[in-house]
């Protein structure tokens, strides 16, 4: 890169270490393990949300290579019926509830209070609750899988085939508390990031000024609050329907219950989903391309309003899920329609961000800085100059390749949307690898590739280190070919009649030689997987030492240290415009006079973020911790005997009672205040004031 | 080194705020769309559920005879009574606003009395709907319709009940003003949701 970096906004970080440490004791988590369970910090929640859904991630990803390496010959009896079964439904149970809502939700809980430019997020010990009902409803789904009573009948889970005349026992159960557990924490961080963006704003960041990662995070929360409880009612109808002594009916048709029923509720959560998964990554995207083209984004108010109108199109479109069923047609045509409808919103982004890399001075000038030097030297001498320099393409940073793979591979998936959208072509692939093609392309194209990026692109903020840029190269290059490699014959073998989960097939059907080359390709992506820990543990310890603003980049997450200290923000700052670092920061106003003695932040207006009052923000505390494991007891409970909603019900009463109890004595503030040094020293009276 | 030259000084402003201004009035604000959103799920639902039947409520198999109408004596007692309830509530509500905390003690309690009332005479109302859970699809719907608003009325119960005890113990601050307002909006609209509901579950039958 041939931006100097700049260094940090000096006005807005802690003037001397004695203030620093005065302000970061009061912010931090109290030393050791049970500091550590009570920390209510949303840079230490983040974190965990972003390693615990990585992790699933990976043993999700062992599923998957368990299933290819079962298909990769026919008639293999590696895996079988009842265990593949298993191990696909936990696979895709684990990809969309414990890996790709919750990694998105991390980063936004890590990343929208840095960048309103608050110190915390408004509810932080609803928070920390929300973490931890998540691992609860992870560690139900993958001890159910450890157990064989591992959920078996694929990630929707249709009626009748889940109901208690076809699936007895307990897989389904599991699989339905589990539902409920990790949407109690999707809702919470929900109702979290979109309150912390309306209420804690820096002075001056009016909702036109928003960074689009921001926007785009409130627009998916708000999606989690109108599309969650869809699903939480159909998996609560589910279980009452197997649970013995409550034996509902609600999709049972001898009763006058519905099988269809549960497919609508499922899939008016289902296919907002994808969008809560997708639009975040957009908010990735926009904010990779405005900082490495080095300008604002084109269109800015063009792409707010695209993301707002996916969210809403994105609820009228479930039944195209359902085009297999007996709907009547004007439906079928209605949802046909639009589902085509939303690539117009989708469309828009993509010019604006496609004119936004046409148009940044910075890409133009370092790739045309390269073109010319690769003219006037050969290759091999411009190589042996400067490494990193030597070809055009080596001046694309990291995090920017992965985005340029995220366009390549999300519009395959959206040619392959526009087929599933059309109601014969859909009835011919119905349940088949073109199917499953079509939604890994969208989802690993349309959010992990974006994910990528944006771990080589924040890395830095959360450890200090930059990742290796080499070897993040490999990790992009092996994974981009390693999926196409797995996942573009699946189009072919859809397209040649091979449904989705089956376990084996025989010779004859011919699908051999594609589904070892899938297999290939999905040992490529594995390869690819461990190249990035690899990169993640060596950098973490011995990578490169990050500026404070490595990336040139505008938004405020970069005017402080990284990693960031307890407090984010020793003043907060204020703003003046879309792009805090690019508009001459050092003039801006910063904002004194909140509390040292407790954790106080300001709230600003709505629309304006004019500043209106402060805010007492809730000390660390356990009680988040005991709520969560009496929340994930109740619904084990729950998965034999419906007494666990009145017994659970009152348990938690208790433990909420104690929560507030305990959480509003001041012994807590005075205890966190302790220690503080003499009052000439805390930050509210700055030098010049 | 440069230092800015100018500052936003916030000292000055409240450190609480007792409306719509407050992050937890909008957090319980968003609580409350997720928790419609629910019933708005519940209600199309039931009437999914109505066009696979041609008489509605369905008939008993075992003798075609009987009322299977839910009865409306407790059910429309308890609506008004939830109607009534707001009454007390907004007193304490408007009270806070004045820092009269013996206004609002009172007002509290009899918010739990009521509570507890609506909660015995909820369970009453379960009797009136003539079918059980179990029965069949329709049962269903309205059981779990009216248990949902039932486990409101219990949260809700619990948190003024909480929350009046901390009024009497520790008399009243600012904070729990604020939350006793809070709880305010969160009571008017379990009185508003189930104006809807009422007419769906004891009205729809007779009605559709």
């Amino acid at each position: 890169m041939n931006v100097v970096a700049r260094t940090p906004v000096p006005s807005i970080n802690a003037p001397d270490a004695a203030s620093h440490h005065s302000l970061d004791r009061l912010w931090s988590r109290a030393p050791g393990f049970i500091g550590w369970l009570c920390s209510t910090n949303h840079k230490d929640i983040g974190l965990r949300y972003i390693v615990t859904a990585f992790t699933f991630f990976g043993l999700a990803g062992i599923l998957a290579l368990l299933m290819r390496i079962q298909l990769a010959f026919p008639e293999m009896h590696f895996l079988g019926p009842d265990l593949y079964n298993q191990i696909f439904t936990v696979h895709g149970s684990t990809m969309m509830f414990l890996f790709a809502v919750p990694v998105m939700e991390g980063i936004a809980i890590y990343f929208v209070p840095l960048m309103v430019g608050t110190r915390n997020v408004a509810f932080p010990r609803l928070n920390a609750f929300g973490y931890f009902a998540y691992v609860a409803g992870g560690l139900l789904l993958w001890g159910g899988l450890l157990t064989n009573t591992g959920a078996d009948v694929g990630w929707f889970a249709y009626v009748p085939l889940s109901g208690p005349q076809f699936s007895p026992g307990h897989r389904v159960d599991v699989w339905a508390d589990m539902i409920t557990l990790t949407e109690i924490s999707a809702l919470v961080g929900a109702v979290q990031v979109i309150t912390t963006v309306f209420k804690q704003r820096a002075p001056g960041m009016s909702l036109n000024r928003l960074p689009i990662f921001v926007w785009a995070q409130v627009v998916a929360s708000f999606m989690v609050i109108f599309a969650m409880p869809s699903v939480m009612i159909a998996s609560g109808f589910l279980a009452m329907d197997r649970l013995t002594h409550v034996n509902t009916h609600f999709f049972n048709p001898a009763e006058g219950g519905d099988a269809l029923l549960y497919q609508h509720l499922f899939w008016f959560f289902g296919h907002p989903e994808v969008y809560i998964i997708f639009i975040p990554a957009t908010g990735f995207v926009s904010t990779m391309i405005e900082t490495f083209s080095g300008r604002r984004i084109f269109g800015y108010t063009a792409l707010v309003l695209s993301l707002i109108a996916t969210a809403f199109i994105g609820f009228g479109l479930w039944v195209h899920h359902m085009f297999a069923t007996p709907l009547p047609n004007l439906g079928r045509s209605f949802f046909t329609a639009s589902s085509m409808m939303i690539a117009i919103p989708n469309g828009v982004q993509m010019f604006c961000w496609i004119a936004t890399l046409w148009s940044g001075p910075r890409l133009r000038r370092a790739v045309a800085s390269a073109v010319s030097a690769d003219k006037t030297q050969d290759r091999a001498t411009s190589r042996a100059r400067a490494p990193g320099t030597a070809h055009p393409t080596a001046r694309i940073p990291t995090p920017l390749w992965f985005v340029l793979g995220f366009v390549f591979i999300f519009m395959m998936g959206g040619l392959t949307g526009i087929i599933l959208a059309s109601i014969p072509l859909d009835i011919q692939v119905h349940d088949t690898y073109f199917v499953v093609a079509h939604f890994h392309y969208v989802l690993i194209g349309g959010a992990v590739f974006p994910l990528f990026g944006a771990f080589y692109y924040w890395f830095p903020k959360w450890t200090g280190r930059m990742l290796n840029q080499s070897l993040g190269r490999w990790n992009f290059w092996t994974l981009f070919f390693g999926f196409n490699i797995a996942f573009f014959p699946m189009h072919i073998l859809g397209l040649k009649g091979m449904t989705r989960r089956i376990y084996t097939y025989v010779a004859e059907t011919g699908w051999g030689n594609l589904n070892l080359l899938a297999t290939i390709g999905a040992g490529i992506i594995g390869i690819s997987i461990l190249l990035f820990l690899v990169n993640v543990f060596v950098s973490r310890k011995r990578g490169e030492i990050a500026q404070a603003n490595p990336w040139f980049a505008p938004s405020l997450e970069w005017a402080i240290p990284s990693p960031p200290p307890a407090y984010n923000y020793y003043f907060l700052p204020s703003v003046r415009g879309g792009h805090a670092l690019w508009e001459n920061p050092e003039e801006q106003p910063i904002v004194v006079g909140l509390s040292t003695e407790k954790r106080e932040v300001l709230n600003t207006t709505i629309m304006d973020a004019q500043p209106e009052h402060r805010y007492e923000l809730a000390v660390d505390s356990i009680w988040p911790l005991l709520l969560a494991i009496v929340v994930g007891l109740t619904m084990t409970w729950f998965i034999f005997s419906p007494w666990a909603i009145p017994g659970g019900a009152f348990a938690s009463m208790l433990v909420l009672f104690a929560w507030f109890w305990r959480g509003t004595e001041p012994k807590h503030l005075i205890e966190a205040a302790e220690g503080e040094p003499a009052p000439e020293d805390v930050p509210e009276e700055p030098a010049t004031a | 080194m440069s230092t800015p030259a100018k500052t936003i000084d916030v000292s000055h402003l409240e450190p609480h705020v007792m409306d719509a201004r407050s992050p937890i009035w909008w957090g319980n604000l968003l609580l409350l769309c997720i928790e419609t959103t629910m019933f708005a799920l519940l209600v199309a639902t039931y009437f999914y559920i109505h066009m696979n039947y041609a008489a509605w409520p369905p008939p008993r198999a075992t003798n075609s005879n009987y009322q299977t109408n839910p009865a409306l004596g407790y059910p429309t007692i308890n609506l008004l009574l939830i109607l009534a309830s707001v009454v007390p509530m907004f007193i304490a509500d408007r009270a806070c606003l004045r820092r009269d905390a013996g206004t609002v003690k009172i007002c509290m309690t009899a918010m739990v009395i009521i509570g507890l009332v609506t909660i015995a005479l909820r369970f009453l109302e379960f009797g009136c709907l003539q079918f059980r859970w179990d029965d069949n699809a329709y049962a269903g719907i309205v059981w779990t319709t009216v248990g949902m608003h039932l486990l409101h009325l219990v949260t809700a119960t619990a948190e003024n009940f909480i929350l009046c005890l901390w009024l009497w113990i520790k008399g009243m601050d600012d904070k729990h003003a604020r939350d006793v307002r809070v709880g305010a909006v969160y009571w008017y609209w379990i009185a508003a949701i189930w104006i809807p509901l009422y007419v769906i579950v004891y009205f729809g039958p007779r009605l559709i």
